[in-house]
């Protein structure tokens, strides 16, 4: 029980830390980690509803529940990282693109990460009983290497709430530009449901007025 | 599975195939209750592998979903000289965007990985491309307009 009480308080941190795509874009008052876990998950799980029999909607939502812990060690990154600017001008002017790296520089930066959040990851789990250790790592690989259709249809789904998210404090405070999470959406969703999610977003927050950028 | 093709670069399908075997062999010995195979303690061998160690369920569902991957695999195969300079699957393209290069590998929905550059065929985009030459613009439609220049189309030497 000792071991169990460390590791909530460990991931009640979570609820504190904003999430930093929103940090550096000046966005007033961002989310935390776990807000965005909240929504994530219940995302999942109906989204999932929507895929074949088979799916495993418990997985999902264990996933979801899991797919984020290793930020309260190895905080939350985003692809901007390596090239954000100091100058507030200049990355604002950053922020209308989505970064572009070459073949070497994509792997160089994903290594990195993985390697981050795996020692993230053991470093918080090491003390939990045997059973729950093994599952959160599986999930978490699962989820980081999509070893499962569930793996690789929530990996897709937990950037379409980051989308939603962007798209919501566009609709309230115009920023971030939406630019892009739009090309990052078209080039990285292949699942069909989510595909079909994203087009409803665009109706429902660009009917009357569409982004300029 | 539904039953749908999975396309696979011979390399990630060697891969798996290696997974499948190695995972079998795992399986046996941990129903026999013997040591874990030899291979989990070759460093070629990826060491998350031995999680499944822990975890008979895990490695069950590995192997069932390696064999329905298996099964119902297409080889990604490089296209005729004459189709070369044509995106389809397999093509690692360099592309201008925004004015930014970029590098992309269009991929079967298995080996898709954004991060690495490595564009799902199912994606927008990936649709968008297939079927396009280098020195055309191909414009993908979403609120707000993104134009991909294609400059250069290469297929690994088979």
């Amino acid at each position: 029980m000792e071991n169990l009480l460390k590791f909530f308080t460990e991931i009640g941190k979570l609820k504190k830390m904003p999430r930093r795509g929103w940090v550096i874009r000046d966005i007033k008052n961002p989310e935390s980690i776990a807000e965005h876990t909240f929504r994530v998950a219940i995302m999942g799980w109906f989204l999932g509803e929507e895929k074949k029999k088979d799916f495993d909607i418990e997985k999902i939502i264990k996933m979801a529940l899991i797919h984020d812990l290793c930020e309260v060690y190895a905080g939350d990154t985003t692809p901007y990282d390596s090239i954000l600017p100091k100058g507030k001008k200049k990355r604002r002017e950053l922020m209308k693109t989505w970064p572009r790296f070459s073949e070497k520089e994509k792997k160089n930066l994903a290594d990195k990460k993985y390697k981050k959040e795996k020692e993230g990851l053991e470093k918080l789990i090491k003390d939990l009983p045997p059973k729950l250790k093994h599952q959160v790592k599986m999930l978490w690989l699962d989820y980081e290497r999509g070893l499962s259709p569930e793996g690789r249809f929530f990996k897709q789904t937990d950037r379409v709430e980051s989308f939603l998210q962007a798209v919501e404090y566009w609709e309230t405070y115009k920023k971030p530009p939406q630019k892009p999470y739009w090309d990052q959406a078209k080039e990285l969703y292949d699942d069909p449901v989510l595909l079909d999610f994203i087009n409803n977003m665009d109706k429902r927050f660009h009917h009357t007025k569409k982004p300029k950028e | 599975m539904d039953g749908k093709k999975y396309y696979l670069t011979k390399q990630r399908l060697q891969e798996l195939e290696k997974e499948h075997n190695s995972l079998i062999s795992f399986e046996k010995s941990k129903l026999l209750g013997e040591e874990a195979p030899k291979i989990f303690e070759s460093e070629d061998m990826n060491p998350e592998f031995l999680s499944f160690q822990e975890d008979m369920s895990f490695l069950r569902s590995r192997i069932k979903e390696l064999e329905s991957i298996l099964s119902n695999h297409e080889l990604i195969k490089n296209p005729p000289k004459d189709k070369k300079n044509i995106i389809g699957l397999g093509a690692k393209i360099l592309v201008e965007i925004d004015g930014k290069k970029d590098e992309f590998t269009i991929t079967g929905t298995l080996e898709a990985n954004p991060s690495l550059g490595k564009i799902s065929n199912e994606s927008p985009v990936g649709r968008a491309l297939i079927g396009h030459k280098a020195g055309d613009a191909v414009v993908v439609s979403s609120p707000i307009k993104t134009v991909y220049k294609i400059k250069k189309i290469k297929y690994q030497s088979s």
